[in-house]
């Protein structure tokens, strides 16, 4: 406690720009989460919606790409991708990555990272998107199928605007977990907030004292206690607006990562 | 495709004891975190404000926090200040630490579910309130969370591969990652790997769906 308590090792925090390149590693980190994100949605709603197919063949194998997807370890998918992605994929990357993506996004392994994540959020959100459309009555669909519309319309007006929102709170949980998770690419030399914390508790930082890594990694984990509070009262309170609005309760969905809920008519 | 059930004959003692690693790690660290969860709950469900405060904020620390930030400031950061803690002992705390926050939540949830007239009864019994807890709340709420105890389980099976990777325990990822270092055959090794976690995931899908079979109450 004494060690933990020390001022001697707080002053770090206020030591040559310390602190700031802690933040600009967090950055990066919010900014590879939200990229991962926006993918993952996409690919999500692809995969579910083929997952829900009438087609049983496309419905089998998008239900195999989910789980085997969504049940290995994400740390597992990183690694794999970083090793064995081919080098002309990185160099694409690396030329069609936009300019006002900052430098270390530009890397040809930031590649492997972002792909490993999508490949994974993509799955997960995949089965909270498909848990949305089947918490919908059947009615909805019953209904627009006998009001004339047809399979495509009855998705796009009536089953996914519904069936979506509902997965709002869900989704905005995924993206915790998801912020979390960023932390992993680390491993495969993506300078974000942890190697930057290593950086600054290295032995060879600049020559000078290295700042004590108890401290800098609790500076680090608040970080993203701060950010992820406000992103579950977010989700929280879309919560509450979706069952103000809809009159629906919010009930866990089973098979699903820890956190995720997802809403069902009651 | 043969040289890729040779590699598997080949290195089949390597790959096991990997498994089995892996096996070992999640196991200690889901009863560590069943337990500190079950108490972590109870916390939370205290008749103190301040005991209920004090579950709140290791639930919303806990559940916040980069499992790999975790890692790092138990066994390096431990280790920096001067207190000889081993990679097991870290990985084990950390990932049932992460783990019970999470076990809490769930708890809580499945100690609402059980009906106020159930405690009310109890109590008006004779039963104080520990026993009550003990004796009527929390096996029914067990019972109903067994599916999303489920769940925990698999995220902690995947996360168990963060624990090796960033504390060089010898898991099915790091054996993994070794064979393909040494045999240039990394398609093949990471694929035994990726079946070795399926077997894992699939296998608690498997029990936890018993288990709710048996003994889960539909509510």
């Amino acid at each position: 406690m004494g060690y933990l308590f020390d001022p001697d090792n707080w002053e770090w925090l206020v030591r040559s720009n310390n602190l700031r390149f802690l933040l600009e590693g967090f950055l990066v980190n919010v900014q590879i989460a939200l990229i991962a994100m926006v993918f993952s949605l996409i690919f999500g709603l692809a995969l579910a919606l083929a997952r829900l197919s009438r087609n049983k063949l496309l419905s089998f194998v998008a239900g195999a790409w989910v789980d085997v997807w969504r049940n290995l370890p994400l740390i597992f998918v990183i690694l794999y991708m970083a090793i064995a992605l081919p080098t002309s994929w990185r160099e694409a990357y690396e030329n069609a990555a936009p300019d006002f993506l900052p430098d270390v996004l530009r890397a040809g392994r930031v590649f492997a990272g972002l792909l490993a994540l999508v490949l994974y959020n993509s799955a997960v959100l995949a089965e909270i998107m498909r848990a949305g459309i089947n918490s919908l009555d059947r009615g909805q669909g019953e209904a627009a199928a006998a009001l004339g519309l047809s399979y495509r319309q009855r998705m796009r007006i009536v089953i996914l605007p519904q069936g979506l929102r509902r997965m709002l709170p869900a989704t905005v949980s995924q993206l915790i977990t998801l912020n979390k998770d960023t932390t992993l690419v680390s491993i495969i030399a993506i300078q974000e907030v942890v190697r930057h914390g290593r950086i600054l508790t290295g032995f060879n930082f600049f020559g000078g004292v290295p700042a004590p890594l108890l401290q800098v990694f609790i500076v680090v984990g608040l970080m993203f206690v701060v950010t992820n509070l406000a992103l579950s009262r977010l989700s929280r309170r879309l919560e509450i607006r979706e069952q103000k609005r809809t009159g629906t309760t919010v009930e866990p969905v089973s098979g699903l990562e820890d956190q995720l809920a997802t809403v069902r008519a009651r | 495709m043969s040289s890729w059930l040779e590699l598997l004959t080949d290195n089949f003692g390597a790959l096991a004891s990997g498994f089995w690693v892996t096996l070992r790690l999640v196991g200690a660290s889901f009863a560590l975190a069943v337990v500190l969860g079950t108490t972590v709950a109870a916390l939370r469900i205290a008749p103190s404000v301040w005991l209920q405060r004090l579950g709140g904020v290791y639930v919303e620390t806990f559940r916040n926090v980069p499992l790999l930030v975790l890692l790092i400031l138990s066994y390096s950061g431990l280790r920096r200040a001067g207190v000889p803690i081993d990679p097991w002992t870290a990985g084990i705390a950390s990932l049932g630490l992460y783990t019970a926050a999470y076990v809490a939540e769930v708890l809580r949830s499945g100690v609402f579910a059980v009906g106020r007239g159930q405690i009310e009864a109890a109590l008006s019994l004779g039963f104080d309130q520990a026993q009550t807890l003990r004796r009527i709340v929390l096996p029914q709420a067990f019972r109903t969370v067994i599916s999303p105890l489920g769940s925990i389980t698999i995220a902690m099976i995947k996360n168990s591969a963060i624990v090796g990777a960033a504390l060089a325990i010898d898991d099915i990822l790091k054996e993994a990652r070794v064979i393909g270092a040494r045999t240039f055959e990394t398609d093949a090794a990471f694929f035994w790997a990726a079946i070795g976690y399926l077997l894992l995931t699939a296998a608690a899908t498997v029990a936890f769906r018993q288990l709710e079979r048996r003994y889960a109450i539909r509510r």
